[in-house]
């Protein structure tokens, strides 16, 4: 069997860690700052009050003037996110994480540890606690695992058998389908609405009319294939933070307190001199929210200098002054020898090169050999930051 | 560096004119729901290693709104694209 655990509005929950108080009251997950006004999850209480999460601010404010926007908490997200999984993998299962609040994992290898699926699916959910509310659906596949996790209530596992997958599926909403709104919107106006509806539709003419992204719905309405679940390596912990006696936002101090989080991380005996492939840097922002951006290196390294020089570009993207800034080595690979360099390029080599752009500028006319200058190395826009300019001597 | 044939043929002309350097260039790509992309120029991609946004010069009447992919081709190739949010379309890019 394959199971699938949910934890919806897995972001504002995070969220909401800081002020609990704001659990019971109408809340919303605040829009993105530079994102459209859009609200994300709402609590149970808002939602009783009208407010539904993907609403227009202005227009939820208008529905329930008492509402209270939550700070996004990426970097809390995601480190509850990381703690849920964590406790899944000491329980035994290899989980395969699909978003923020979804992970899928086989049952079969640990159900003669747990005596079972039922009580393996409980140990499952034990592991995780009470606190995210998660919710457990298991099938025989990956879509059918998500649709029953959607319907099972907080704290219950509900399991549904290959026999019954077809009636199982057929009175539930469309909006389970990975599709754009449009094409719902297709779907509704041919009064398509249950998965059952769309099931039952010729799968070429759903492919003529709606084109792959429908034909790829049409097979989950219909359960999906039986793709294996592939458990996620768990990634190292190896991590060095940095917090500021007072918020910083002056970049150069934040450069500066990056190359320390660097050398910090990089010297910590976990690493066992192996190299980095993956990097994420967060910070708790001044605000009360989070920022944070991952990273994965073109190549492996364990160069202070080399990773300081592909994170600190990132540094840029705070949105606010920053009260504590967090580096993580969240992939490392085995050590590998680098090949250098045996000949550096010497003073023969750059006459020579002098040379052959005189028999290209001779060849091809005045222009065509360019030098690369610097305008605005520091721009957001690549295309800002230097020019080609004709060297014609 | 040696330039294209248009930007030579165009510096030859003017004289010294400069080029941007990195300029984006129109790609075809097909997206998935989420506008991830899934082919470039004819090529499945492989795997998506990072995405960011890049919103500048929204005070000024040409306003940058990208959203940056790096992806890995099937072919092993590493190519960078992106969706301009505020002129449409798509763009391979270098130095992104």
């Amino acid at each position: 069997m394959i199971a699938c655990l949910t934890i919806p509005g897995l972001e504002l929950k995070a969220a909401l860690r800081r002020t609990p108080s704001l659990a019971l009251r109408p809340a919303a997950l605040a829009p993105e700052p530079q994102g459209e006004p859009l609200l994300g999850p709402v609590t149970a209480a808002a939602e009783a009050a009208g407010v539904r999460p993907g609403m227009r601010l202005g227009e939820a404010l208008a529905t329930c003037p008492s509402l209270a926007l939550v700070e996004p908490d990426a970097a809390g997200a995601e480190r509850g996110w990381e703690e849920i999984l964590h406790a899944l993998e000491d329980a035994g299962f290899s989980v395969e994480t699909a978003s923020l609040g979804v992970a899928y994992f086989e049952t079969r290898g640990v159900e003669r540890l747990y005596g079972g699926l039922e009580p393996a699916l409980r140990r499952a959910l034990a592991a995780v606690g009470t606190e995210w509310d998660a919710r457990i659906g298991a099938a025989g596949r990956r879509f059918a695992a998500l649709a029953a996790a959607s319907v099972a209530r907080p704290g219950q596992t509900v399991v549904v058998a290959d026999a019954e997958l077809p009636q199982f599926l057929a009175p539930l909403p469309l909006t389970l389908l990975p599709l754009e709104r449009a094409r719902y919107e297709e779907l509704e106006a041919l009064g398509v609405r249950k998965l059952g509806q769309l099931a039952g539709l010729p799968g070429g003419a759903v492919a003529e009319r709606l084109g792959p992204d429908g034909r790829r719905a049409w097979g989950l309405a219909r359960g999906g294939t039986a793709a294996r679940v592939r458990g996620r390596r768990p990634p190292a912990l190896v991590a060095a933070s940095l917090e500021f006696p007072e918020a910083v936002g002056n970049e150069l101090t934040l450069r500066r307190a990056l190359a320390g989080l660097v050398e910090t991380a990089l010297a910590r005996p976990e690493r066992r001199d192996r190299f980095v492939r993956k990097l994420a840097l967060s910070a708790r922002l001044e605000s009360g929210g989070s920022w944070r951006r991952t990273l994965t290196l073109r190549e492996p390294s364990a160069d202070p200098d080399r990773i300081r020089v592909a994170l600190s570009p990132r540094l840029a993207e705070l949105p606010a002054p920053v009260a504590e800034l967090r580096l993580e080595l969240v992939e490392l690979t085995e050590p590998t020898g680098h090949q250098l360099e045996l000949l550096a390029a010497g003073a023969e080599d750059r006459s020579r090169l002098r040379n052959g752009l005189r028999q290209v500028r001779a060849s091809t006319g005045s222009g065509s050999v360019c030098t690369v200058v610097e305008v605005a190395p520091w721009s957001r826009v690549p295309e800002s930051r230097a020019l080609l300019v004709p060297k014609d001597e | 560096m040696v330039a294209s044939s248009r930007v030579a043929g165009s510096a030859g002309a003017e004289g010294r004119v400069a080029a941007r350097f990195n300029a984006p260039r129109a790609a075809r790509v097909e997206a998935d729901a989420n506008a991830r992309p899934l082919e470039v120029n004819h090529r499945a991609v492989a795997l998506v290693r990072e995405e960011w946004r890049v919103v500048d010069r929204w005070w000024t009447e040409e306003p940058v709104v990208r959203c940056y992919f790096e992806v890995v081709l099937e072919s092993g190739e590493n190519t960078v694209v992106f969706h301009d949010g505020a002129g449409g379309g798509w763009y391979t890019q270098r130095g992104a």
